[in-house]
């Protein structure tokens, strides 16, 4: 059972501070674990993950959740918040009803972790759409909610996604959603700029696949395509499931689009969009779209048309591979390690893009309870509430240089500029990468030599 | 739909003598239509001043449909809506709803002759289509047919005659197979049972072909096979593969409806269908007429399965679902029972789909097809070409 009153346990540590208060100050020098002054620190805090763990998703979410375990496991023997030891509570968002995530499991696993007076934070959820539903149960309460994996605008910045309410999500004001990784919004922009400034486009038709992820990137591209001088001639609004496009790119090709923008992912249609753009003569028409573009499955989509080499030429952006960082090797290493004795694929953590994400996210987790205990005098702080707004007010200046590079937060809860992005064109049948760019903090964007 | 808005139990026979039958009609397409339609409907009931015009618009609905088709080509043409107007754009989609509309004819036949026969809605029918699909690359790879076709015309005449066939036969005998194990038994059950079975058999499908098959798109190899433009109308481009995608559906239901019209066979299935009991005494095989009619509608949803691969490429295990649902909606559009009835019907979806997407934005095209299969069975629950209720009672 991990339900704990603080209060009591609080007034516990108050009665032993006066036995031990001379040995707070005698630093042990224990050299990894850094406590400080949080020797004499005295309980336990959970923290906990909301992840996708089974059904259709059992092949992504339970990589950042063992990645997040192992971040406890580590500051544990690291002695990391001194005299207290941190407890970790795994949740799974999916239900056997959806066969994968589900927002209303997520709703669920976030009331129960905000009623539990020990929780001071939860890395998750995985799925955009899940997050949309627990941020506003987490805000109410205070819960520090960092995923690892969401990069819907919308979740955080007004106005970003016409699907989302933002400021509806944080009705009291609190901002308890943290993410690290950037936004989509960001690769629209970078998309909009190799469209203008690199291919010299002017007239684009951007689809979407009425998702979360493709209405928010063909926004932000729609915009920024704008912003650089560009036109948007036409748009198309299909679902997921649709598997003729030739309607529309007869339109496109009326209205002489010369760029066909794919706010989607190669499962959407992307891929079949590129085979119909064939059949309509569009050949020389460039389509253009974000990291949902970029696998294998585009490109044989693309060439299953009767132009076998339809995907030639085909440009988009996707954030850069974690695996390859150097600031990611120990942590490859050390998730080999822990975990060789769980079955493949859970055993190596590259198999997932996400796993260095998963904990990266406990670690800054981890790091400002860390900093709200010794702002407490190296002491659980005894109300729940004023402990997590601790926790809340130390990640919103947080710096902490992980697996996956820098991490901070801006006040929206985003990983703040620069964002990094690679420039990927199929070329020879494969995704080739063609360069890196970088938004920088004023939002210009350049090619990173 | 709902059931008891259906045609009355088995063999109970329609109030029609046989006189009164169009040729291509297997049955009465009593089909969905309610037993009696009061004048007005339950619309008039409720409110009395719409009486009139529901009245109005039963009548003149296949008029009113022309009606919105016609004024959907013009407003595509004269640029309203997001189109953006233009004669190449008007002659492109109708090319493209042509193209569509042979696929949906095509897989509607397969709906409307097994419904004129056993009076089932065979869920599992769009499944067969996709299952087909799959049929015609396994086959295309085992005989290598990929490069012969592309060799030279000589080659591409031989494979398609050993594709389609071969193909066409191999669904056929799957039809013959799910309706003698699922459907046979329960022919005199209660009519939901049957139903039920039929959706079952869809689910069965579509595990198998998701487990066989995986959850990607299958490139199929064959979108290379037919190339090259037909002819060019003031910048509309019509390629070779268009003309044989819908002139092969025109070709096949003309020799369906020569079939049903000309041969035993035919007859036997016209007799079946106006009255199961009475061609049982009058000697002819009910089992046999009924295992042919699925032999019949799942080689057809094989040619559709052929000529979509030929223009798209792909197939993929829960494509059925999506087709056999707008299928369905264009047999009842025709009448269901009514084999020309469902051929029109398919060419109509397609310019539905097609104009409705080009005018309101794609995502209304299938909003719009729905939207009009409520209009039918409000409005004419026999199809625009079933007989008048009016006239039958």
């Amino acid at each position: 059972m991990h339900h704990r009153d603080l209060g009591v346990l609080s007034l516990v540590t108050i009665a032993a501070l006066g036995v031990l208060s001379a040995c707070g100050t005698t630093s042990t020098s224990n050299t990894s674990g850094g406590a400080g002054g949080l020797a004499s620190c005295h309980g336990t805090v959970s923290v906990a993950t909301d992840l996708p763990l089974t059904g259709g998703d059992s092949t992504d979410g339970p990589f950042p959740a063992y990645g997040a375990q192992l971040a406890v496991t580590q500051a544990n023997s690291n002695h990391t918040l001194g005299g207290c030891t941190l407890k970790y509570i795994s949740k799974d968002d999916s239900s056997v009803l959806k066969n994968g995530h589900d927002p209303a499991q997520g709703v669920a696993n976030i009331t129960a972790l905000a009623a539990d007076s020990s929780v001071m934070g939860v890395v998750g959820p995985f799925n955009s759409s899940v997050a949309l539903a627990e941020i506003p149960v987490a805000s109410q309460d205070h819960l520090p909610l960092i995923s690892p994996a969401n990069t819907n605008p919308g979740l955080t910045k007004v106005g970003t996604n016409p699907l989302i309410d933002t400021a509806s999500l944080y009705k009291n004001g609190v901002r308890s959603y943290f993410r690290v990784i950037s936004t989509d919004d960001v690769q629209g922009k970078m998309l909009a700029y190799i469209a203008t400034h690199e291919l010299n486009l002017k007239k684009a038709y951007v689809f979407d696949d009425q998702e979360i992820y493709g209405v928010g990137i063909s926004v932000a591209f729609k915009q920024s395509f704008a912003a650089d001088g560009g036109t948007v001639v036409g748009t198309a609004s299909l679902p997921g499931s649709t598997t003729t496009f030739s309607t529309q790119m007869s339109d496109a090709k009326s209205k002489v689009a010369d760029l066909v923008f794919f706010g989607g992912l190669s499962g959407t249609g992307a891929g079949l969009a590129r085979r119909d753009m064939g059949t309509a003569g569009l050949t020389s028409v460039k389509e253009m779209g974000g990291d949902g573009l970029v696998d294998t499955k585009f490109i044989t989509d693309a060439n299953s048309g009767a132009n076998t080499h339809a995907a030639e030429g085909v440009e988009a952006t996707s954030a850069p591979d974690v695996t390859k960082l150097s600031s990611a090797g120990s942590f490859f290493s050390q998730y080999a390690a822990a975990y060789a004795s769980l079955p493949a694929p859970y055993n190596d953590g590259k198999k997932e893009p996400y796993t260095a994400y998963g904990y990266d996210a406990m670690n800054v987790l981890i790091s400002a309870i860390k900093a709200a205990i010794t702002n407490n005098g190296g002491q659980l702080p005894s109300d729940t509430m004023g402990f997590r707004d601790a926790v809340l007010a130390q990640l919103h200046k947080v710096s902490y240089d992980g697996a996956t590079g820098h991490v901070a937060f801006d006040q929206n809860g985003d990983v703040p500029a620069p964002f990094t992005f690679t420039h990927y064109k199929v070329s020879g049948g494969a995704w080739t990468a063609v360069e890196t760019l970088v938004e920088d903090a004023s939002g210009n964007i350049s090619v990173k030599s | 739909m709902s059931e008891e808005t259906g045609p009355q139990g088995t063999g109970g026979g329609h109030e029609v003598s046989a006189a009164t039958l169009a040729h291509g009609v297997l049955v009465v397409p009593a089909g969905l239509a309610p037993r009696r339609v009061e004048a007005g409907g339950l619309a008039g009931r409720v409110l009395p001043p719409l009486r009139g015009l529901y009245r109005l618009a039963a009548r003149n609905f296949p008029l009113l449909l022309l009606g919105a088709i016609v004024l959907s080509l013009l407003g595509v043409f004269l640029g309203w809506g997001r189109s953006a107007g233009g004669t190449v754009l008007l002659g492109e989609q109708i090319r493209n709803a042509l193209v569509l509309g042979a696929i949906y004819a095509l897989i509607a036949i397969g709906y409307t002759m097994v419904y004129g026969i056993i009076e089932l809605i065979n869920f599992a029918h769009g499944d067969v289509f996709t299952l087909s699909g799959f049929y015609a690359f396994l086959i295309a790879g085992w005989f290598g047919l990929g490069g012969l076709a592309t060799g030279s015309l000589g080659g591409l005449l031989l494979a398609l005659l050993i594709l389609f066939p071969l193909t066409m036969a191999a669904s056929g005998l799957t039809g013959m197979a799910i309706e003698r194990v699922a459907y046979r038994r329960l022919r005199d059950a209660p009519r939901v049972a049957p139903l039920i079975t039929a959706v079952g058999v869809s689910f069965l499908l579509e595990g198998f072909m998701l487990v066989k098959f995986g959850p990607d798109n299958v490139t199929t190899h064959n979108a290379s096979w037919i190339s090259g433009q037909a002819f060019n109308v003031g910048g509309v481009s019509v390629g070779v593969k268009d003309i044989f995608i819908v002139g092969t559906a025109i070709v096949l239901m003309f020799a369906l409806g020569a079939f049903v019209r000309g041969t035993r066979a035919g007859k036997a299935m016209r007799s079946t269908a106006q009255d199961r009991q009475a061609a049982l005494l009058c000697g002819i095989n009910i089992n046999r007429t009924i295992s042919v009619t699925f032999f019949i509608g799942s080689a057809l949803a094989a040619a559709a399965a052929i000529i979509y691969t030929i223009n798209y490429g792909v197939i993929q295990w829960s494509l059925g679902f999506r087709f056999g649902i707008i299928a369905f909606t264009a047999a009842v559009l025709g009448g269901i029972g009514n084999i020309v009835g469902a051929g029109i019907g398919g060419f109509l979806i397609g310019m539905i789909y097609v104009f409705g997407g080009s005018l309101a934005g794609g995502e209304w095209s299938e909003a719009l097809i729905f939207a009009v299969l409520v209009l039918i069975l409000t409005f004419r629950p026999v199809g625009l070409f079933g007989i008048d209720v009016a006239t039958r009672a």
